[in-house]
C-alpha cells in the first residue's frame, strides 16, 4: 500500500523538512481538532496553499498529504454526524453503527501509521508514494 | 487515469468488506450495550427521582395509586409494554404536570388529576408520557439540554447537587422538541386506541387548557412548556378520527370519583 520510489531528483535538506511537515501538520491538527473531522483537512489545505510555489518535491508531498485527508474527511464526517444524531436526535445505537465506528477507527489508525511512516521517510529524503493517493498526486502534480 | 479509478475502487471495496465483516459480529451483545444503557438510565432515573421525592410529598394512598395503576396497566397490556419497567409516582402538588424520568419513572402531580374532567383525559396524558419513555426521548432530551458529559457524570455519581437539580428541572418543566412532542402525541393516540380508550378527551383536555388565562398558564407546566395546545388538540382529533373502535372508559365513574376524592383528602 505504501512504496518508496525514486524521485525525479534528490531533494535538499530544506525540501525534505517542508515535505515531512505537510504530513505532521495533519497529525497535529488531527489530535488538536478531534472530534471535528474537518480540522485536519483545513490544516493540510493551508499548508498546501502556502507551498504552491515551492519545489516539485515539496508540492508533491503537500498534495499527497492533502488528498489523503479527503477520504478520511468523508468517513469521519459520516461517523461524526451519525454519533451526534444518536446522542441528541432520534437515531438509536445499533450494531451497524458500532460496525461503522470500528471500520472508521481501523482506517484512521492505518492512516495515522502511514502518515508517521511517510513523515519520517520523507524527512530522510525518501520519496514515499501511497497506493491510490500517490497515483492521483502524480496526475495532479507536475514538475 | 484508469489506474487511479481502479485503485480508488479497490480502497472503496476494502472499506465495504471491512464494514461488512464487522457488521457480522453482534457487537450489541458482545459489548452488553443494552444492559449498560439500561443500568445507566436506571441509575440516572433513581438519582433524579430522589430530587422530587425529597422536595415534594409523595402520595402513597393505596387506593389512589391502584386506580392510577389500573389505567397505566390497561395501556401497557394493550400495547405489549412491560408494566414492570415503569415506576409510577404520585406527588402532592397543585401544578398541572406529569413527566417522565430516565429509567421508566413516570411522575404525576395531583394537580393534573384535579384538572382532568374524566379519567380518559388523564389516560391521554399518561399515554403521552409512556410514549416518551418507550420512544427513549427522556435521556436524549437530557443529553441535548444539559450535555452528554453532564448526564454521564450524574449517572456516574460525580455530579454536584446543583447539576442534578438542574437536570430534574429540565425534565419536569420543559418540553421536548416540537417533532418529538408530536411523535409522543401520535404514539399516545395509538396506545389509547389499542387500549380502547377514547382519544377525544385527550384532545379536549389540551383544548381546554389553551383557553386558560395567562396567569393560570403559569401553573400549568405540562401545557405552557409544550407546543401550542390548540394545534396539538387538532392533530390528535384528526389522527384519532381515522381510528374506528368502541371505547370504554378507562375508569368507571365511581372509580374516578374515588380517585378525585383520595387526591382531595
Amino acid at each position: 500500500m505504501i512504496a518508496i520510489k525514486t524521485f525525479d531528483y534528490n531533494p535538499g535538506e530544506h525540501e525534505t523538512e517542508r515535505a515531512s511537515n505537510s504530513y505532521l501538520m495533519s497529525l497535529i491538527a488531527l489530535m488538536g481538532g478531534l472530534p471535528l473531522p474537518i480540522i485536519n483537512l483545513i490544516a493540510t489545505l493551508v499548508f498546501y496553499l502556502g507551498n504552491r510555489t515551492s519545489t516539485y518535491f515539496v508540492r508533491w508531498h503537500c498534495t499527497q498529504a492533502l488528498i489523503s485527508q479527503f477520504s478520511l474527511l468523508l468517513i469521519n464526517s459520516v461517523g461524526f454526524w451519525w454519533t451526534v444524531s444518536i446522542i441528541f436526535d432520534e437515531e438509536v445505537l445499533t450494531n451497524q453503527f458500532i460496525a461503522y465506528i470500528i471500520t472508521l477507527l481501523l482506517f484512521n489508525i492505518a492512516e495515522f501509521i502511514a502518515t508517521i511512516y511517510t513523515a519520517i521517510n520523507t524527512r530522510n529524503g525518501k520519496h514515499v508514494e501511497w497506493y491510490f493517493y500517490g497515483t492521483v498526486t502524480n496526475l495532479i502534480c507536475k514538475p | 487515469m484508469n489506474k487511479a479509478f481502479a485503485q480508488g475502487g479497490v480502497i472503496i471495496g476494502v472499506f465495504i468488506i471491512i464494514l461488512w465483516v464487522s457488521n457480522q459480529i453482534n457487537w450489541m451483545e458482545l459489548l452488553k450495550v443494552d444492559k449498560v444503557t439500561q443500568d445507566t438510565e436506571e441509575k440516572l432515573g433513581d438519582i433524579l427521582w430522589d430530587v422530587f421525592r425529597k422536595a415534594e410529598r409523595e402520595i402513597k394512598d393505596k387506593e389512589a395509586i391502584n386506580l392510577l395503576d389500573s389505567v397505566l396497566l390497561r395501556i401497557c397490556t394493550a400495547n405489549n409494554i412491560d408494566r414492570s419497567n415503569l415506576k409510577l409516582h404520585l406527588l402532592d402538588k397543585d401544578e398541572i404536570n406529569a413527566f417522565a424520568l430516565p429509567g421508566g419513572h413516570l411522575v404525576i402531580f395531583s394537580g393534573l388529576i384535579t384538572a382532568c374532567e374524566n379519567s380518559d383525559e388523564l389516560a391521554g396524558v399518561i399515554a403521552h408520557e409512556v410514549a416518551h419513555i418507550t420512544e427513549n426521548h427522556v435521556a436524549k432530551k437530557l443529553a441535548k439540554e444539559i450535555g452528554f458529559g453532564v448526564v454521564t457524570s450524574i449517572a456516574g455519581g460525580t455530579a454536584g447537587a446543583e447539576i442534578i437539580k438542574e437536570a430534574a428541572r429540565v425534565l419536569s418543566s420543559s418540553a421536548f422538541d416540537r417533532a418529538i412532542e408530536k411523535d409522543a402525541d401520535i404514539k399516545a393516540v395509538d396506545y389509547l386506541v389499542e387500549a380502547k380508550i377514547a382519544t377525544k378527551p385527550f384532545a379536549d383536555f389540551l383544548y381546554k387548557r389553551s383557553l386558560d388565562d395567562d396567569d393560570l398558564m403559569n401553573y400549568i407546566s405540562w401545557i405552557s412548556t409544550h407546543p401550542n395546545p390548540e394545534e396539538r388538540a387538532q392533530y390528535i382529533l384528526e389522527y384519532g378520527s381515522t381510528k374506528s373502535f368502541d371505547p370504554t372508559p378507562s375508569l368507571s365513574e365511581s372509580a374516578w370519583a374515588q380517585l378525585e376524592g383520595s387526591i382531595g383528602d
